[in-house]
C-alpha cells in the first residue's frame, strides 16, 4: 500500500512548524469557544439560523446574482462576470489597463489566491502589492499562506525576521512589534503610491448591495481611501438577502474566527465615493468570479457553498493542526478545504479526491462552523465520488472492501472466519499477510483475538423466561445509591 | 448532525447488535451489555446472522460493498423491536450513515425504520427505559472519553450521568477532550502518522490526571488508545462503560 | 464579458434545477443576537465608553480632555475638520499646530487627525464613520491617533439596531478600537496600518 500523501508531510514537517500550527490553532479555538458562550446564552441555535440564512442563498442563487447585481448598477458599480481564473484575471487587467494604472495595492482576498492574480499581473508588468501583513510576509516570502485567516501561522518571528532583511526591510529584529512598524511605513508608501485598490468581500447584501469587508489591520481602508479605483473579486456565493442579516453573521463571523466580538474594522461599500468626499475611488467595480463554484453547487455537496471563511474549522480540526495548512496543496485548507479544493477542482477532481479521506470524521468542524455545514457528510459523499472516479490518490494506503462486503454478507464464512482468525495471535507480526494488520501494529498492540467467544457464550445461556415480552416486568427495584 | 430527528420505539424486548469488535476483540463488553439489560429486566435477543454495521466500507468510500452490509443487516434485524448497540459508531452508522449512503436507493424506507429503532446503550438505558441512576459500588477514578461519534447526540450526557451516579466512582475531566483519539476507522491505517499523533495527545491529557481506568462508550476509540498505550510499554486499563456498570453490580452481589 | 454572464448564470440555473424544493429563508427574532453581557441599566455613552475600554480605545469627555491626553503624550501637530474646529479651537494652547487641510504628500507629518463620527454602537464600542460626516477619509486612518467626535444622540444601543439604520452613504466604516494584528506569532501588536490609538470625544 502505498502511503497518503497528507499523512506523509505531516510526518515530515518541522517540529517547530508543527507546533506553532498547534498553538495558533487551539488559541483560536479556546477564544471562539470563550466569546460566544460567555455572550449568548444558546451559540448553537445562531448557527442553525445563520446556516439556514445561508443555504437559502445557495439554492436561489439564481434569483440573487441578478438582484444583487441590479442593485450595485443602480449604486454606480460597475459588474462583471468571470467564469474562470483566468476571465477574472484578464477583467481585472481590462480595467486597469482601461485607467493606464501600472500600481496596485490589495486587500486579502481568497478568491485572487485562486486565480494568482497577483503572478498574473506581475507577469503584465502591473506592481501588485499585498497590504495584509501575513500576506506581505508570504509575498515576499514566495511562499503560500497556511490558514485562511492567519496566513503566517506556521512562521515565527526568526523566520520573518531573516525575510526582512533579505528584502531590505532593515537589519535582522524579530521583535513583534518592530517588524509590525516596518511593514506600516514601507507599505505607507505603496497605498499613497497605487492607482488601484483590489479587496474581496466577506457579504454582499441582495437589499442594498452593500459590500462588507471585514479585517483588522486598516490595510483595506487605506487601499480605498488612498487610491481613486476600487475592484471587488467576489465569489458567487457571497451573498445575503438584506442588510439585518449582516447583525447575525457579523455576530458569528469574528467570534468564530478569533474570539474578537467584531473586527477592528467593518467596512460597508454602496459605491464609489461619494462627490464631496475628497478621498477615494471615484470608480468602483466589482467582479463576480465562478471558478468551479457552479460546479460545486451542482453537487450533492452544494452546502459548503455556505461557508463564510471563518477558519473556526481550521482551528479545532485535530489533522489540520497536526498537518499544517500546506498539506492540503490547495488555496483552501482543512475541513473546508478538503470538501471546497477537489471540487473546484474540476476535472482534476481525483488529484485532489485524498483532501476529504484525511479526517477520522470527528464532527468537531460542524460543531464550530457558524453557518453549520455538515462537513463530515461531504467528505463520506466526496470519498464516494472518489472511489467511483477510481482516484489513485484517495486509494492509496486504503484497505480493499470488496472481500470484506462478501464476508459480512454471509454468516456461515464470517463466524469461520471470527474462530479462524485466533491464528494472528500466534503468528509473528511481519508475517501476517494483511497490510492493513501491519499499517496498525507499526504503532500499536492488537488486542487479544476474541473471535466466536461472545457468539458461544450467547448461545450456552439458557433461553429468555416465557414471560418476559415487550412492556413485561420493569425488573429488580433499583436500590438508592449506597453512600 | 448526529441527532436523532424521530421517536424511537422502547420497550424491554430488545435485538442486540454487538459489533464486529466486540465480536472479534471484546467479548466481555457484548457479555457486560447483555447482563446489564437482563438486569434492567430486558429480553434480549441476539440475531445469528449478524456481521457488521457497514461501517468501515462507508468511512472507506465504498459505498457500493457498505451497502450489501446494510442490506444484510437490515435483514438480520427484521422486525420492529428496538436495536440496542453497545458503540456509538455503529448507532450512528445506523441511523445516520446509512441513510446517507441509501439517499438515492429504492430500499431507503427499510433502512430509514432499521436507524430510526437503532439505539445506542446509554441512550437507550437512561432516555428509553428511564434509568438515571445506577446501583451497586465501584470504586474507582476513572477518565471518560466521549468519543466523537456521541457529538451532539444524548449519548455523552447519558453515560457520563450513569457512571457518575454509581457508588465510589468519580469521573474525572480532562484536557482537551473535544479533540478525537484518532482512530477514525481506516483513518487509523491509512494516516498512520497523523492518527498516532493524536492518540498521544489524547494520552498525554489522560495521564495527566492518573485514572485507574480510561472508560469509553466505543471499543474503537479504546482499541486505538490501549494499543498505542501497550506500544509504548506503558499500558492502560481501558473498558467499555457497559462492563462497568455490570461490574458495579457484581461488586455488591446484586447480578 | 456578457458571454460570461450568460454561462454562470445558466450553469447556476441548471445546477438548481433538480432540487424538488428550495430552501426556506428563516425568519429570526432581535432577541437571538441579545448578547448576555447587555446592561440595561445604563445610558448607551456610559456602555459605549466600557465596552470601547475592553477593544483598547479611550473614551474622552470634552476639548480639555483630549488636549491634555495629547500634550501628555506629546502629540501637538495634526488635522482637524475645519466643520468641527469652531467648537474646539478655545482649548488648544498655541504650543499646537492644528491644519484645517490634509495634504497627503506629508501624510506623517500629522500626529493626530480630528475627525466627525457619523454615529456609535454601545454594544461592540465600535464607532461609525461615513463619507458624509468625514472631512477626508485619510486623516481619520493615518495618523497614528484619530480622534472620532461623537454626541450622545448618535449612539445605538446595539448591532441590531444599527444595522437596521445603516446611512444612506457609500462608505461606512465601523472602527471598533485601535488597528491591530496578530500575525506574528499570535501577538496582540496595535497600530498596523490604521491608528494605533482610537479615540472617541463626546462633545455636545
Amino acid at each position: 500500500m502505498k502511503f497518503q500523501q497528507i499523512d506523509q508531510f505531516a510526518a515530515g514537517l518541522r517540529k517547530e512548524t508543527q507546533a506553532a500550527v498547534y498553538d495558533g490553532s487551539k488559541k483560536g479555538y479556546d477564544a471562539r469557544t470563550k466569546t460566544l458562550f460567555d455572550h449568548f446564552e444558546d451559540p448553537n441555535r445562531l448557527r442553525r439560523v445563520a446556516g439556514e440564512i445561508k443555504q437559502h442563498v445557495v439554492e436561489n442563487l439564481d434569483t440573487y446574482l441578478p438582484q444583487v447585481e441590479a442593485k450595485l448598477k443602480a449604486n454606480g458599480v460597475t459588474v462583471h462576470w468571470a467564469a474562470t481564473a483566468e476571465a477574472a484575471n484578464q477583467a481585472v487587467l481590462a480595467i486597469m489597463r482601461a485607467r493606464g494604472a501600472k500600481k496596485m495595492v490589495k486587500a486579502k482576498t481568497m478568491v485572487s489566491e485562486e486565480t494568482e492574480l497577483g503572478h498574473f499581473l506581475e507577469k503584465e508588468g502591473i506592481e501588485c502589492v499585498e497590504t495584509d501583513l501575513g500576506e506581505f510576509i508570504i509575498q515576499i516570502d514566495g511562499d503560500h499562506p497556511s490558514h485562511i485567516v492567519k496566513p503566517i501561522i506556521h512562521k515565527n518571528r526568526r523566520e520573518i525576521a531573516t525575510s526582512f532583511e533579505k528584502h531590505g526591510l532593515g537589519a535582522y529584529n524579530d521583535d513583534p512589534q518592530t517588524i509590525t512598524r516596518r511593514a506600516r511605513a514601507h507599505l505607507r508608501n505603496k497605498y499613497l503610491e497605487a492607482d488601484v485598490a483590489l479587496t474581496g468581500a466577506n457579504f454582499i447584501s441582495a437589499e442594498s448591495g452593500r459590500l462588507v469587508l471585514v479585517t483588522n489591520e486598516g490595510n483595506s481602508r487605506f487601499c480605498l481611501a488612498a487610491t481613486k479605483c476600487h475592484i471587488a473579486m467576489v465569489g458567487i456565493e457571497k451573498i445575503l438577502p438584506c442588510d439585518r442579516d449582516f447583525a447575525l453573521l457579523l455576530n458569528l463571523l469574528a467570534r468564530s474566527g478569533t474570539g474578537q466580538q467584531l473586527t477592528v474594522y467593518t467596512e460597508f461599500i454602496t459605491g464609489p465615493k461619494s462627490a464631496a468626499q475628497p478621498d477615494g475611488p471615484e470608480e468602483m467595480h466589482v467582479v463576480f468570479v465562478d471558478n468551479g463554484r457552479t460546479d460545486v453547487l451542482a453537487s450533492d455537496c452544494r452546502d459548503i457553498l455556505r461557508c463564510i471563511r471563518c477558519g473556526a474549522c481550521l482551528n479545532v480540526c485535530p489533522v489540520y493542526r497536526q498537518a499544517s495548512g500546506h498539506a492540503y496543496r490547495s488555496v483552501y485548507p482543512g475541513p473546508v478545504g478538503a470538501v471546497l479544493s477537489p471540487l473546484l477542482a474540476g476535472k482534476k477532481f481525483p488529484e485532489l479526491a485524498d483532501l476529504p479521506k484525511a479526517s477520522s470524521l470527528c464532527g468537531a468542524c460542524n460543531e464550530v462552523c457558524p453557518v453549520n455545514i455538515p462537513i463530515p457528510d461531504l467528505l463520506l459523499r466526496l470519498r464516494n465520488k472518489g472511489k467511483l472516479e477510481k482516484s489513485e490518490a484517495a486509494a492509496a494506503a486504503t484497505p480493499p472492501m470488496g472481500g470484506w462486503a462478501v464476508m459480512a454478507t454471509q454468516p456461515a464464512a464470517w463466524k469461520f472466519a471470527m474462530m479462524g482468525g485466533k491464528i494472528i495471535d500466534h503468528l509473528p507480526v511481519k508475517l501476517v499477510p494483511v497490510p492493513v494488520f501491519k499499517a496498525w501494529t507499526g504503532s500499536r498492540t492488537l488486542p487479544g483475538w476474541k473471535g466466536g467467544e461472545f457468539r458461544k457464550w450467547m448461545k450456552s445461556r439458557p433461553p429468555a423466561a416465557p414471560n418476559v415480552s415487550r412492556g413485561g416486568p420493569s425488573g429488580p427495584a433499583l436500590p438508592e445509591k449506597t453512600p | 448532525m448526529l441527532n436523532h430527528d424521530c421517536p424511537r420505539p422502547a420497550g424491554k424486548h430488545v435485538q442486540l447488535m454487538a459489533t464486529c469488535l466486540c465480536d472479534a476483540f471484546y467479548d466481555d463488553a457484548a457479555r457486560a451489555t447483555v447482563e446489564i439489560l437482563e438486569y434492567l429486566g430486558c429480553a434480549v435477543e441476539f440475531p445469528e446472522g449478524q456481521t457488521c454495521c457497514g461501517q468501515p466500507a462507508f468511512n472507506g468510500g465504498d459505498w457500493a460493498a457498505s451497502r450489501k452490509v446494510v442490506r444484510h443487516t437490515v435483514k438480520t434485524f427484521a422486525g420492529d423491536a428496538p436495536v440496542v448497540v453497545p458503540s456509538g459508531s455503529c448507532a450512528a452508522m445506523m441511523f445516520h450513515g446509512a441513510i446517507l449512503e441509501f439517499e438515492k436507493e429504492p430500499d431507503l424506507d427499510q433502512v430509514k425504520a432499521l436507524g430510526h429503532r437503532t439505539w445506542e446503550l446509554g441512550d437507550f438505558i437512561v432516555n428509553g427505559l428511564g434509568v438515571k441512576t445506577w446501583p451497586g459500588r465501584y470504586d474507582a477514578k476513572i477518565a471518560f472519553h466521549r468519543s466523537c461519534h456521541s457529538r451532539g447526540t444524548d449519548s455523552g450526557a447519558a453515560v457520563t450521568g450513569l457512571l457518575g451516579s454509581i457508588a465510589g466512582l468519580t469521573v474525572v475531566p480532562f484536557g482537551e477532550g473535544e479533540q478525537c483519539c484518532g482512530f477514525g476507522g481506516t483513518f487509523s491505517v491509512a494516516f498512520p502518522h497523523v492518527s498516532t499523533s493524536m492518540g498521544e495527545l489524547k494520552l498525554d491529557h489522560i495521564r495527566a490526571v492518573q485514572p485507574d481506568l480510561l472508560v469509553s462508550l466505543d471499543m474503537s476509540c479504546m482499541m486505538h488508545l490501549g494499543g498505542l498505550a501497550e506500544k509504548e510499554g506503558r499500558p492502560i486499563k481501558t473498558q467499555h462503560f457497559a462492563q462497568v456498570l455490570r461490574d458495579s453490580l457484581k461488586n455488591t452481589g446484586l447480578i | 464579458m456578457n458571454t460570461d454572464r450568460e454561462a454562470i448564470l445558466s450553469r447556476v440555473r441548471s445546477a438548481l434545477a433538480p432540487l424538488p424544493q428550495r430552501a426556506q429563508r428563516p425568519d429570526w427574532e432581535a432577541e437571538l443576537v441579545h448578547m448576555r453581557t447587555m446592561r440595561g441599566d445604563v445610558d448607551a455613552w456610559t456602555l459605549f465608553r466600557e465596552r470601547l475600554k475592553l477593544v483598547n480605545g479611550l473614551p474622552l469627555e470634552g476639548a480639555a480632555a483630549l488636549v491634555d491626553w495629547l500634550d501628555q503624550n506629546g502629540w501637538r501637530h495634526g488635522y482637524c475638520d475645519p466643520e468641527l474646529w469652531p467648537r474646539l479651537q478655545a482649548a488648544f494652547p498655541a504650543t499646537f499646530t492644528v491644519e484645517a487641510v490634509f495634504d497627503r504628500t506629508r501624510v506623517d507629518d500629522y500626529q493626530f487627525g480630528i475627525t466627525r463620527a457619523a454615529g456609535a454602537v454601545a454594544e461592540t464600542g465600535s464607532l461609525i464613520l461615513t463619507d458624509a460626516s468625514t472631512s477626508r477619509r485619510l486623516a481619520a486612518l493615518t495618523p497614528w491617533v484619530h480622534i472620532a467626535v461623537v454626541s450622545r444622540g448618535q449612539i445605538h444601543l446595539d448591532l441590531q439596531h444599527a444595522m437596521t439604520a445603516l446611512a444612506d452613504d457609500p462608505n461606512i466604516v465601523f472602527c471598533t478600537g485601535p488597528s491591530k494584528t496578530a500575525d506574528v506569532e499570535g501577538i496582540l501588536i496595535e497600530g498596523v496600518h490604521g491608528p494605533g490609538q482610537q479615540v472617541a470625544l463626546l462633545l455636545e
